[in-house]
């Protein structure tokens, strides 16, 4: 089982949102992050005051898939998230040990 | 076993609630039901004899038995019965429990119950409603007797006291208003306890028991009573359904239970609303109008009662107003029927002193509401007072809230009806409809305390009316935001604003969702669509005042609207389109092309025909404005001829005027200027300060004029001419300013507390300017006096920012010294806040002659 991480613009969330539940992925995290890589903050000046913008907003994606969905899952990720400017995100791949559902104490694949 | 008779009982009594017994009925035959069942316990129990008295306290003693409500007793017993009280309390309670009732019991003496009753005051008002159930009647007659000579006789005004704390401190953990997505009809304001409360006070106080007998004694109007009485009636059924719903005491209306509840009330779904929405608008009104009786219920009574307030003198602060014992009074029927916008005045001096408006006068303004007609919703003195509460008022959302709750504010905005207690079934949206755009006025004042970005609008009041209208189109099948630009046009015009105005209402509360929704689900990196927006948006005015009433709407939404990352995105965008709109044109790149294609774009305006010196041009300057300006600009350098001549040239923005100055720099010239402005009846709410290398001075100023005045009808002329005599050191601005403004002071002795001026000076937030922020109260003259006194200093001004908050002014200086370098000396800067202050704090800044 692997775990994928997604980094993307906001505005992206709900296209790629739908294109992972096209291909039978159904759960997932998300959570609203704020982060800088190679797209540094800026500082923007409007009417003579500064406003510096040091962390940019994005948005995280965490699925859990069994090894061999992670191709696709990742390679379907990159292609909707493209917007083939710079800030367009990241996505990493995780080892993922064990998954446990609470209600059910199910495990392993049964779980995801 | 006993318990399973109780049980079927009580199954029966479901029965029958299913069948259609609801309401009151239902409590008194659930209270019978146990009165019964535990007089047959009792009269079975051969220990339980002489010298014991079973009874029921609480709502039970009310005979108020809810279905899954706690059973309140207490086994009072004389000395001397202790050995049998095992036995009994075994035989009474253990039967209870197994039927799985909760059972509040207890177990004393008289002497223990008035120990018990002084030192817990839950369990004396729970004495109040004791009723005898079986055992020893002369006993309880002794402990109730015992109970009203010792605890209540003699001690009305502590048991009102103690009562209204308990009350308040209620009201805080559940919520200052039952308009919460999820309200407990129990302990919110406006629930059942709030009920209880007003009933126990009149009985304890006045030995009232009933409604009826409140009204007869005059505590409560007959509408009033008429209106709890529904309410009431309303609210216990819907805490019948929920006890049975839940299966268990629960008096919270949980999202998850709210349809549900709905649709057995028959309410069903219409056009525009869900029966749901519906539904809870009706107990959000219920829960409103108990909260508000008791509201004035309470202070007639502490009034009667309580310790006499301060200032029992009376002082008239304006005809038919008057301030007694910290508290506004309306005084006369005759004045109000011939001058009905004395009810807004009561509102306006309210936002204005921050007193409370006397529960009485309260009164007199729903009383008077048949008053507030067409002519008087068209009334220039009525707008004006109205507006004042929304722009000026310390605590606006507190007293629109009372206006709300008179109904004066429906009244005036007929169109406020609609959403009144509208609820919107979803998770977002915490608050009832009206409740949230109250909110929404309130976090638009927090934000102008703050440093936000695009902070200090021209037009504030254009502003705050759009926070307080921006859903106002709410509770129909059509977008709310396209039918709230609608109703607003007719709002704007009959409240007296300019076209320009009403305009751009409308355009604030149609495109109110725009921000938000495109900052979180657009590419912000996308050009041709920031275009988009900037067409939409049109002018740098309407895109703060946009951005604003967007941070503020959704801090009032509720906890999950509003997040700074959220803030971070809108901040991005509202950026970007900014920088697009400072241009005229906005097909053209923007101005990260930098100073010299800027330059280039003039000198192609300007052509061969007209030479200039291009190099004077500072490169800050060139970012400031379109290059048509800065061509024209330069075409005005070469009339400027005379060494002081300044050239004045005004130019209407609807929203705002503008004034361009040009002349040769001199010290003290912003101070002439906005002197000569003062003295002109123009307000400064803006100003952009140039310096060319060749010394002419081009400063931009946009002011709005301080009486009602059109733009023609200001005399420019004379202004340009004042401005001359000014430069020429030829008009003394001093004297003529306090001549101008001698009986525009405010007059003596008016009670206003004002908060205390502040100087800040920060050398962070900017990195090539020092910024200098003074926070004073606003009295005309005080821009003169200040940029008089930093001209003293040999301080430059670059820019400056005006804005008012209420009473006070925020002004903000982006300023140099004379080396035009920061001013980085801690003695230097302390010097000048000492100069600044001393300005901010004179009551007036050129003394007038009383």
């Amino acid at each position: 089982m692997k775990k994928i991480e997604a980094i993307i613009k906001p505005f992206k969330l709900d296209e790629v949102k739908d294109a992972l539940n096209d291909m039978g992925i159904k759960g997932m995290t998300i959570s609203e992050v704020k982060g800088y890589g190679r797209q540094k903050g800026h500082k923007e000046i409007y009417r003579g005051a500064e406003y510096i913008v040091d962390f940019i907003p994005k948005v995280k994606i965490e699925i859990i898939v069994e090894a061999a969905m992670v191709e696709a899952v990742v390679t379907k990720i990159r292609e909707t998230a493209n917007t083939g400017k710079i800030g367009d995100g990241k996505i990493f791949v995780l080892p993922v040990e064990e998954v446990v559902r609470v209600r059910t104490g199910e495990t392993g694949k049964e779980a995801i | 076993m006993v318990d399973v008779e109780l049980r079927a009982k009580r199954d029966a009594l479901e029965y029958l609630w299913r069948q259609g017994l609801s309401g009151r009925p239902l409590l008194h035959r659930h209270s019978q039901l146990i009165d019964d069942y535990l007089a047959g316990l009792f009269n079975n129990c051969p220990e339980a004899t002489e010298g014991m008295s079973l009874v029921a306290l609480g709502g039970y003693g009310r005979r108020e038995l809810f279905p899954y409500s706690d059973i309140d007793l207490l086994l009072l017993h004389a000395p001397g019965s202790e050995d049998r009280l095992g036995v009994v309390t075994e035989a009474l309670f253990y039967p209870l429990w197994d039927a799985g009732l909760e059972v509040g019991h207890g177990v004393r003496t008289l002497d223990a119950c008035l120990a018990d009753a002084r030192q817990d005051f839950f369990f004396q008002v729970a004495l109040l409603d004791a009723r005898h159930l079986a055992g020893s009647a002369p006993l309880f007659g002794a402990m109730h007797q015992a109970f009203h000579r010792e605890l209540i006789a003699g001690h009305r005004g502590e048991f009102l006291q103690n009562m209204m704390q308990h009350r308040n401190n209620r009201h805080q953990r559940y919520g200052m208003h039952g308009y919460q997505l999820e309200p407990h009809i129990k302990e919110s304001r406006g629930g059942f306890r709030d009920i209880q409360a007003m009933l126990w006070v009149s009985h304890a106080l006045f030995n009232l028991q009933e409604l009826q007998a409140i009204e007869e004694a005059g505590l409560i109007s007959s509408q009033e009573k008429e209106a709890f009485g529904q309410a009431w009636d309303f609210l216990i059924k819907i805490r019948n359904r929920l006890h049975y719903l839940s299966g268990r005491k629960n008096d919270q209306m949980f999202f998850e239970y709210q349809e549900e509840m709905a649709r057995a009330f028959k309410y069903s779904d219409t056009p525009g609303t869900l029966g749901v929405e519906r539904f809870m608008q009706d107990i959000y009104r219920h829960l409103h109008t108990i909260a508000t009786t008791t509201d004035l219920f309470f202070e007639h009574v502490d009034e009667t009662l309580g310790a006499p307030r301060a200032n029992p003198v009376e002082q008239t602060i304006e005809p038919g107003i008057t301030v007694r014992q910290d508290r506004l009074h309306l005084t006369g029927q005759t004045l109000i029927e011939k001058r009905p916008h004395l009810l807004m005045r009561l509102f306006a001096q309210a936002g204005k002193t921050g007193l409370e408006i006397h529960h009485r006068s309260r009164k007199i303004v729903t009383a008077n509401l048949h008053l507030v007609d067409d002519k008087l919703r068209h009334s220039k003195r009525m707008a004006k007072s109205f507006l004042d509460v929304l722009e000026n008022a310390r605590d606006a959302e507190g007293v629109l809230s009372v206006m709300l709750d008179t109904g004066l504010l429906t009244a005036y905005l007929p169109e406020f009806e609609q959403i009144r207690a509208l609820a919107q079934h979803d998770v977002y949206h915490v608050f009832t409809v009206d409740r949230h755009l109250l909110q929404t006025v309130a976090e638009l004042k927090k934000l102008s305390l703050h440093k936000t970005p695009f902070a200090g609008v021209e037009s504030p009041h254009v502003l705050a009316l759009a926070a307080l209208l921006h859903d106002i189109g709410k509770g129909h099948h059509e977008d709310h935001a396209q039918r709230g630009s609608e109703l607003v046009t007719g709002i704007g015009k009959r409240l007296g604003l300019t076209e320009a105005e009403t305009a751009c209402l409308s355009f604030l509360v149609e495109k109110h969702l725009f921000l938000s929704v495109t900052a979180l689900r657009r590419d912000l990196e996308d050009d041709a669509f920031i275009r988009q927006c900037a067409e939409q948006i049109q002018t740098p005015e309407r895109l703060a005042m946009l951005y604003l009433l967007s941070i503020a709407d959704a801090k009032a939404t509720g906890p999950t609207a509003w997040s700074e990352w959220k803030g971070a995105l809108l901040l991005e965008i509202s950026l970007k389109i900014a920088h697009l709109l400072e241009r005229k044109d906005a097909t053209l790149p923007d101005k990260s092309q930098g100073a010299g294609w800027m330059l280039a774009q003039v000198r192609a305006l300007m052509g061969k025909a007209a030479p200039a010196d291009y190099g004077i041009l500072p490169e800050e300057y060139l970012l400031s404005f379109p290059p048509e300006e800065v061509a024209h600009h330069l075409k005005l350098r070469a009339g400027l001829k005379n060494e002081q001549q300044a050239i004045v040239e005004a130019g209407d923005h609807s929203l705002f005027w503008s004034v361009l100055i040009m002349t040769r720099d001199t010290t003290g010239l912003l101070a002439k200027i906005c002197g000569t402005l003062a003295l002109h009846g123009l307000n400064v709410v803006s100003a952009q300060i140039f310096t060319w290398e060749d010394g002419t001075a081009v400063d931009v100023l946009n002011v709005r004029p301080a009486a009602e005045q059109t733009y023609a009808e200001q005399d420019w002329r004379a202004l340009g001419e004042d401005l001359n005599l000014a430069l020429k050191n030829r008009l003394g601005l001093s004297h003529r300013l306090v001549e101008k403004f001698r009986t525009a002071f405010r007059a003596p002795g008016q009670k206003n507390v004002q908060a205390a001026p502040r100087v800040v000076i920060d050398n962070q937030a900017s990195e090539q300017y020092t910024i200098i922020e003074v926070f004073a109260n606003d009295r005309p003259g005080l821009l003169y006096d200040i940029t008089r006194t930093l001209a003293d200093f040999e301080i430059n001004i670059h820019r400056a920012r005006i804005s008012s908050d209420g009473d006070q002014v925020v002004d903000v200086f982006y300023a140099l010294d004379s080396f035009a370098t920061k001013i980085n000396s801690p003695s230097f800067q302390a010097e000048i806040s000492q100069a600044l202050l001393h300005i901010a704090e004179k009551e007036t800044g050129t003394k007038p002659q009383w």
